[in-house]
């Protein structure tokens, strides 16, 4: 049936059209990551310094105990934040799934947070939490929950809420890609569920989950590999503090470089950003392929 | 019996319209207040703003912050030069993603799975992993501080996701077309340009908004490749508001409203192709 067989004889023109996107991604993907495997090797200002230094780098990053300390942070903010976005977006997903009338503007304002820019939504939760004159704090000493202004952000609700700002830049991402999976579900599955008295909960984790699962696979891996490396919104809002309470690899990757200037260190410490990113995407994938 | 069995039925139907209305307005609702929240700070007058525990509701309305930050700020370079790396990474995103997609679905060659999973690949390197080595690279070739080479590192962040994204498309076209088109007498060129690419629009249109939405956002690499006022891209002009000794709140939620609303009011006319873009990958 593919009449790729008749093409298949040596024939460049295949070449010719991937090749803007080949050289593109070898100019600056793979050069950039071999120089920073270069880098990750040297102990280097990135001037007039450049010393060999082997794996001295790497060892040194896990031996100061700070690199583990902010992977902790990093698992505990990413498994957090993902985790909301998935109950999040399933729950709108599965309220929005029937056509009823007004869905429309629902999804149009539902789907907003992940249009706007993270520099945007980072100040925006900072004036909203600010210590002073923050509305947060107004609304909850006007109801009367509050008797004085909290420095929310260099708190120890920190966390807490950066995690929240997260789940509410991010949650529609996975809402519709769970609506576009809803939608793929044939409907005489669910007549025939119907007809055999399964319960709606039933219905759901025995059915819809299984059949939406490569579609939500996909979302789910790139939702957590996102946010394992996110950077603007930790920085804008508590730029890793309180006491590094949300000092996440990104921020000290970043902070390392171009506040310590340890070149060196930090391309080792993305090094192993990027291994983890990679081993998760293959763990998740190998469990969500064995599961239910 | 039969009766009573169709109430509950209806009732059942009741609850599902009910809750499923609930969720819908209060995530609705979640979602308006904070950015009605960025709306009203923004029309309100700089002593309102540093009010502790004032009014809600602005006493006075203004839209000095709308008029200030063109004027006492330089946002029209600011927003111009966003606008210019981003116009030029989506377009160039765009023609090779599209030729990609084509080259790979029309075509059986040597190497195309290990392309396939190559481009799949690079969109699992994380961004700062590139910060550090892009930055001397940059400087290198003379493209630190300038905007072709933020441009060049942001063609970096779309590549990957446009040609994935194009290749879905590509394969729900049929090849037949192709076929009678080149029976026809087309040349390869003039199939690519005439036959498919008007039926993937839709993909155009979701991977231009995926990239714009990218490059229009993005915020690291441009604070820390440029570094001259004048190249200056919006994100960063606004994030830097946020370092003043006295922030102007307003000033600064007036820049942000202005740098979101374009991308919401695109999204509101491309809606439809874009969520089926979004998911099309995925669909299948």
């Amino acid at each position: 049936m593919k009449h790729g067989s008749v093409r298949k004889k040596k024939n460049i023109t295949p070449y010719l059209f991937i090749s803007p996107v080949l050289i593109i991604l070898v100019a600056l993907v793979v050069y950039p990551i071999c120089y920073a495997f270069f880098l990750s090797v040297m102990d280097t200002n990135l001037t007039n310094r450049w010393n060999f230094v082997g794996f001295d780098n790497y060892l040194s990053i896990f031996s100061d105990g700070s690199m583990v300390r902010s992977l902790l942070v990093t698992f505990q903010f990413t498994i957090v934040v993902v985790a909301g976005h998935l109950v999040l977006g399933t729950v709108l997903a599965l309220a929005m799934n029937k056509k009823r009338p007004g869905v429309g503007i629902f999804r149009a304002i539902l789907i907003i947070p992940w249009l706007l820019p993270d520099v945007v939504v980072a100040l925006l939760f900072k004036w909203i939490f600010n210590a002073n004159y923050g509305v947060f704090n107004n609304i909850l000493i006007k109801l009367g929950i509050l008797e004085k202004n909290q420095a929310w952000l260099s708190s120890g609700m920190a966390f807490v809420i950066l995690a929240a700002v997260c789940i509410w830049k991010g949650y529609a991402l996975i809402m519709v890609n769970m609506m576009a999976g809803f939608q793929s579900v044939p409907e005489d599955i669910y007549e025939a569920a119907k007809l055999d008295g399964a319960s709606g909960l039933q219905t759901f984790f025995k059915i819809t989950v299984p059949t939406i699962k490569p579609v939500i696979m996909t979302a789910v891996i790139l939702d957590t590999v996102w946010w394992f490396k996110h950077y603007t919104i930790i920085s804008l809002l508590t730029d890793g503090g309180p006491n590094n309470a949300t000092s996440t690899v990104s921020i000290s990757i970043y902070k390392e470089a171009f506040s310590y200037h340890n070149y060196g260190e930090a391309a080792a410490g993305a090094g192993v950003v990027f291994l983890i990113c990679w081993l998760i995407s293959k763990i998740m994938r190998k469990v969500m392929d064995n599961g239910a | 019996m039969e009766r009573r069995k169709k109430g509950s039925l209806a009732r059942n139907r009741m609850i599902g319209n009910v809750s499923s209305y609930l969720i819908m307005a209060v995530g609705s609702c979640l979602v308006i207040l904070p950015i009605l929240w960025m709306a009203i700070t923004a029309l309100k007058t700089d002593a309102e703003i540093y009010q502790m525990n004032g009014s809600i509701i602005p006493q006075e309305i203004t839209l000095t912050s709308f008029l200030r930050i063109w004027q006492d700020y330089d946002f029209v370079t600011y927003f111009g030069n966003s606008l210019l790396v981003t116009i030029c990474a989506v377009l160039i995103s765009l023609v090779a993603s599209a030729l990609t997609g084509y080259g790979a679905t029309r075509y059986e060659f040597r190497g195309k799975g290990t392309f396939l999973s190559f481009i799949l690949m690079t969109q699992m390197f994380p961004s700062i992993m590139l910060l550090v080595p892009f930055y001397k690279i940059l400087s290198i070739y003379g493209l630190n501080n300038s905007l072709v080479g933020l441009c060049v590192v942001y063609i970096s962040f779309t590549i990957p996701f446009c040609s994935w994204m194009m290749v879905g498309y590509y394969r729900t076209i049929p090849t037949e077309l192709d076929e009678s088109a080149s029976i026809d007498g087309a040349t390869r060129l003039q199939t690519f340009f005439r036959i498919t690419l008007p039926l993937v629009r839709p993909g155009l249109v979701s991977s231009a908004i995926y990239a714009f939405i990218t490059c229009w956002n993005e915020y690291m690499f441009a604070a820390i490749l440029l570094t001259s006022d004048k190249l200056k891209t919006a994100a960063v002009a606004i994030a830097e508001m946020n370092g003043y000794y006295r922030i102007a709140w307003n000033d600064m939620m007036a820049a942000s409203m202005v740098a979101s609303v374009p991308l919401i009011i695109a999204f509101v006319f491309m809606q439809k192709s874009f969520i089926s873009g979004l998911t099309a990958g995925a669909v299948k």
